[in-house]
């Protein structure tokens, strides 16, 4: 889904949140995290033949080097390398991982794409983002990062889309982001 | 405690209020995605008039407001078990005086649904047919005929996503291709033609944001490197006018680009359009901006820079209980900072209103559209919403 928050903005207001509204109200405080809660998203799912993926067959061999250190290693944060094109609510906070769906919800099988760079071993991956599925919003870690995301019409680029389609039920809970293999050319900005 | 009942003192049980009309000209609707409904506010007091719900999904969808049959269209999704079971999509209908659910068409289960909501859907010039897109991911469009109340038929768009309204049997889309189509219905509201413009402009260097705003025939559309295409929908197939740039070359060296979600605005009488923006690189492209640019569409240049209003304040105001017109509420106002807004609406008056939010936060800036003056907040709008719609009289 979309859900259009920005990360930097939501940092600059939690920062506010802390140093001035300390003592205001805890209603406030419950508010701000309802406010989260409702910023519903979109995941995405798995398009492996797609030709917009063109992941190079055969360049999984390895996978992309995770020994990262700093939020950019941690799949639990919006730094993590692999969101660079996530709208939503992150699996790995929601009792599932950076690549399984949490207890209960099923995997999108259609999905969106971003192209994603490894920040150590300096290559790019297609990176799906399966939504998981079938039980409301998570509500934890939400993150809206939109590097090289284009519109609806452009659908497998696109992150605003509920991406629950082809499934029981089409309700969003969170997003994965699983490596599809070494991108042959980079995310359309860099 | 005893009380008699029946006396002359005691109010009357069971009264239910209706939506004061005529309506002014001032009115808009709130979507909030957490409580799945909107609330119908009026600008001019910001005093809430009155509510419809908004089914399952990810935005809330917006009402879609029809003064002409007093009615108010919603566009749903349910389950029969709640958040499992089979899924129905139906149009409810709602009266705009009373906000009673007056009835609902079903239409087939596979209306998209997206983060933002924008162009889900279309009230169609006349207010006989809305347009619905779905998307499972094949894209099509489902014609409802409100006059019959009866759902037409599914239109098989492959490729083109939005409907944006043209005429009373036609509305735009926009595709994959980089093209635009125009799909024209039949007087019963089958699909008459589809008609594609050719290609004019690039979906991955430069694409077309969704969020266009109506000009009679013409839906102007801004890319995300900050060109404003106008497509012409009246003729035999859409017709796109050579673009022009919202952005100086100093500008765009500072960095200056659109963004947000609804984030453009067009006063039709003036020719005023009002767009929000922000500075950032590539992929910016959805964050809220501090500034609502002002732009007169014919002679292509902008006219007025406005600051978006500090949606923050109207956002906790009623949380740490500070009169509005306090001294306290003017030191918060200046010290808190803006977060700007993504979404903004005008309202076709001579004397427009300007509505912006935040997405995340619940209030409601309003300013005078031609002064820029943040006249007041609509608050406790809710808790996280994308859209604003306002309703003409």
């Amino acid at each position: 889904m979309s859900v259009t928050f920005d990360p930097k903005a939501r940092r600059s207001l939690d920062r506010w949140c802390e140093d001035a509204a300390r003592g205001l109200a805890r209603r406030f405080g419950r508010r701000s995290f309802l406010s989260r809660l409702g910023l519903g998203l979109v995941g995405g799912a798995a398009l492996p033949l797609l030709p917009v993926a063109r992941a190079a067959p055969g360049a999984r061999a390895g996978g992309p080097d995770e020994d990262i250190t700093g939020p950019e290693g941690d799949p639990t944060k919006c730094e993590y390398w692999r969101y660079c094109a996530i709208d939503g609510l992150l699996c790995s906070c929601c009792g599932g991982s950076v690549t399984s769906c949490p207890p209960g919800t099923e995997m999108g099988p259609v999905t969106w794409i971003g192209t994603c760079r490894n920040p150590k071993d300096g290559k790019d991956y297609v990176i799906s983002y399966n939504d998981c599925c079938g039980k409301t919003l998570c509500g934890r870690c939400f993150c809206n990062r939109n590097e090289g995301e284009r519109p609806m019409y452009h659908w497998y680029r696109n992150n605003d889309i509920n991406w629950c389609m082809g499934l029981q039920s089409q309700i969003y809970h969170c997003s994965t982001a699983l490596v599809l293999g070494v991108a042959v050319e980079g995310q359309p900005e860099k | 405690m005893h009380v008699s009942a029946g006396t002359e003192d005691a109010d009357a049980w069971g009264q239910v209020a209706r939506v004061p009309m005529p309506a002014g000209p001032h009115r808009v609707w709130v979507n909030d995605r957490v409580f799945r409904h909107s609330l119908l506010f009026d600008g001019d007091d910001g005093r809430m008039l009155g509510a419809v719900d908004a089914g399952l999904g990810l935005s809330s969808k917006p009402p879609y407001p029809a003064p002409g049959r007093n009615e108010v269209y919603v566009v749903e999704s349910f389950y029969s078990r709640g958040h499992r079971g089979q899924r129905t999509d139906v149009v409810t209908i709602y009266d705009a005086t009373s906000l009673s659910a007056l009835g609902d068409v079903e239409i087939p289960p596979r209306v998209a649904d997206t983060g933002h909501g924008i162009a889900l859907a279309a009230l169609l010039d006349g207010e006989r047919f809305l347009a619905v897109f779905n998307q499972a991911p094949g894209s099509s469009v489902s014609i409802v005929d409100l006059e019959e109340r009866r759902f037409v038929e599914e239109i098989t768009t492959g490729g083109c996503a939005g409907v944006y309204p043209v005429g009373p049997r036609r509305f735009g889309m926009l595709c994959g291709d980089g093209t635009a189509l125009l799909v024209e219905l039949d007087e019963n509201g089958r699909k008459a033609s589809l008609a594609p413009s050719e290609k004019f402009f690039d979906v991955v260097t430069d694409p077309l944001t969704v969020s266009g705003v109506r000009d009679g025939g013409r839906w102007l559309f801004a890319s995300f490197e900050g060109f404003l295409h106008a497509v012409d929908f009246s003729g035999s197939a859409p017709k796109p006018a050579e673009p022009w740039s919202l952005f100086t070359a100093s500008e765009r060296s500072d960095e200056w680009r659109v963004g947000g979600v609804q984030h453009l605005a067009f006063h039709g009488p003036t020719r005023r359009l009002y767009s929000v923006v922000h500075q950032g690189g590539p992929g910016t492209h959805k964050d809220p901006g501090p500034e609502i640019w002002v732009y007169d569409v014919d002679r292509k240049e902008r006219v007025e820079q406005l600051d978006a209003p500090n949606v923050l304040f109207g956002f906790i105001r009623p949380f740490v209980g500070v009169d509005s017109t306090s001294f306290t509420a003017s030191v918060l106002r200046t010290l808190l900072p803006s977060p700007g807004v993504h979404s903004i609406s005008v309202t076709q008056d001579e004397a427009p209103l300007l509505f912006a939010r935040n997405t995340d936060l619940g209030s409601v800036g309003v300013l005078d559209a031609r002064s820029g003056e943040h006249v007041r907040d609509l608050e406790e709008v809710g808790l996280s919403g994308t859209m604003l719609v306002t309703v003409a009289p």
